[in-house]
């Protein structure tokens, strides 16, 4: 992943590159070796949000969509929905305390 | 850096040289350089630089005084060691008083004659505010609260989305049709507030609160537009930002007529609306401001909520947020509160006023641009938690509650973070 970008956090510096291949890499730098179909469903409602309407969705949107609960998710991705899931899912990182 | 402008330039001397602040020239010169401050400093503990000694981040703003605002700092500026305000100075500036520092005035406490250590970091990050050179991540997070009332900009209908199915969450979980988080309720006793990660992303606080709240049968209410207890213009340090974003919250209180302020889980928030509040509106409160943890030994020593001990059958340690603690005097509130629910409760060594920062304070989790150096000084927060082996640690703020999680990880500690609500919650004996 030499020639891709990531900002200090490791937050992708250019969202719009992001393909299934970073998110694999990504997601190992998180000790998730393996995306299961659950993992997916959580990434893909994240990078659809992102692409709609410019941010993450809140938590609440990624249960609805996913129909997993809270602490499914936050099993998912140990680092949390921000660092974990978000940087998996290539957005750029958050405002705020995350 | 891009060439200072001599605009920049005067911004920034005019901070140094305000008239009315005796107590910035008094601390500039009281430093004598002893080092003591040396090893307070997580920053320097972890990477053994000099540039992170605390004496020397005074110095950076100490020259520039020298520079501008003593006589022989003005002819013979290399006598004296004084600087010019210049884009290398500035660079410097950035990263070792943004960079390198989090507020944390642990240094404080150590310095023999009681230099405000952390006061004088403030001053330069003001100075670097009023160039414009705040690090855009930390600017960001100020943008988002002045814009849109919280942090990570949040849309209203979504925070109430959010509200609403957490009170469904509680109705279920009391089985009680009657629970309710209420929201923009007028006359009500209690205005709360969050932290905007809770809504966005760890909403179970929020419902741990609102069941502690229906435990006690406390008039309440949330706001659904200014909820947010941060202000990270206390560490953009621009006072005038933070003084706007201070009016949200004192505002709200008045347009829904709440008898008191109940500041939510966050350190700095705490201080920057209830310690600096007053000073960034110039004006004194006239309604009752504390935070959850007090409210709740409220209830706890009048008995309006009733805990039982037993449930929590790990050990429990705490970790004493910089501005609650060290900088609030909350030490015995937060000790009162954890001990009340818990039974194997274990201290780090050491805690309490003398307590290492988590590692993430003073803006430093905004800042990706700092990240590495963040979890590097972190391993001192890893290394305390470690040796008391606990498996859940309790911490009244979410910034550290964030700033742990990663060191959880990357240090594999194995615990369970979690804020003091929620550690009441699981306590907590529901009396129908």
């Amino acid at each position: 992943m030499a020639q891709i970008e990531f900002d200090g956090d490791g937050f992708l510096v250019n969202p719009g590159i992001w393909n299934v291949d970073i998110a694999v890499e990504i997601a190992k730098e998180d000790g998730i070796q393996n995306l299961t179909e659950q993992h997916w469903s959580v990434i893909h409602v994240i990078r659809n949000n992102y692409l709609e309407k410019g941010m993450a969705p809140m938590i609440r949107v990624i249960c609805k969509e996913t129909n997993l609960k809270l602490r499914e998710i936050y099993e998912l991705f140990p680092l949390g929905p921000a660092r974990g899931a978000c940087r998996i899912a290539g957005l750029p990182k958050p405002d705020g305390c995350v | 850096m891009e060439k200072l402008s001599q605009e920049q330039i005067d911004k920034a001397l005019k901070i140094l040289k305000m008239p009315a602040d005796s107590k910035l020239v008094t601390h500039l010169n009281a430093c004598v350089h002893c080092g003591l401050c040396a090893d307070s400093c997580m920053y320097y503990k972890s990477m053994k630089e000099d540039k992170f000694i605390p004496a020397r981040k005074v110095e950076l703003v100490a020259s520039l005084y020298r520079r501008y605002c003593t006589l022989t700092g003005k002819i013979a500026p290399k006598l004296v060691n004084a600087r010019d305000l210049d884009e290398k100075m500035a660079e410097e500036m950035v990263d070792i008083l943004f960079g390198a520092c989090t507020l944390c005035g642990r240094c404080v406490k150590h310095c023999s004659i009681g230099v405000d250590i952390a006061y004088v970091v403030r001053i330069g990050r003001q100075m670097l505010a009023a160039m414009g050179l705040v690090p855009a991540t930390l600017q960001a997070t100020v943008d988002a609260a002045l814009t849109t009332g919280n942090n990570m900009a949040i849309p209203t209908e979504e925070f109430v989305d959010t509200i609403k199915w957490m009170e469904e969450e509680l109705i279920d979980e009391m089985q009680d049709e009657n629970a309710r988080i209420p929201l923009d309720e007028k006359d009500k006793n209690i205005l709360y507030t969050l932290n905007p990660r809770e809504p966005k992303f760890f909403p179970l606080s929020i419902s741990a609160m609102a069941k502690v709240f229906y435990a006690a049968k406390e008039s309440w209410t949330l706001s659904s537009t200014m909820y947010d207890v941060t202000n990270y213009g206390l560490f953009n340090c621009n006072d005038e930002e933070a003084g706007i974003i201070a009016r949200h919250l004192h505002d709200e209180v008045k347009i829904l007529n709440a008898k008191m302020l109940v500041l939510g889980e966050c350190g700095h928030g705490s201080r920057a609306n209830r310690w600096e509040g007053p000073n960034y509106l110039g004006m004194k409160y006239d309604f009752d401001m504390i935070t959850v943890a007090e409210l709740i030994n409220d209830y706890i020593r009048s008995g309006r909520i009733k805990l039982d001990k037993t449930i929590i059958k790990e050990r429990v340690t705490m970790h004493d947020p910089c501005h609650l603690v060290r900088n609030g005097g909350l030490l015995n509130e937060l000790r009162f509160a954890v001990k009340s629910a818990v039974n194997d409760f274990v201290e780090m060594n050491p805690h309490g006023n003398d307590n290492f920062c988590c590692g993430g304070g003073g803006g430093q989790l905004a800042m990706s641009e700092y990240n590495d150096r963040r979890i590097k000084i972190g391993e001192i927060k890893a290394e305390q938690i470690r040796k008391t082996g606990a498996t859940i640690v309790v911490t009244p703020c979410h910034n550290c509650v964030d700033q742990l999680m990663q060191l959880n990880h990357h240090y594999k500690l194995n615990v369970k973070i979690k804020s003091i609500g929620e550690i009441i919650a699981d306590a907590l004996v529901i009396e129908k």
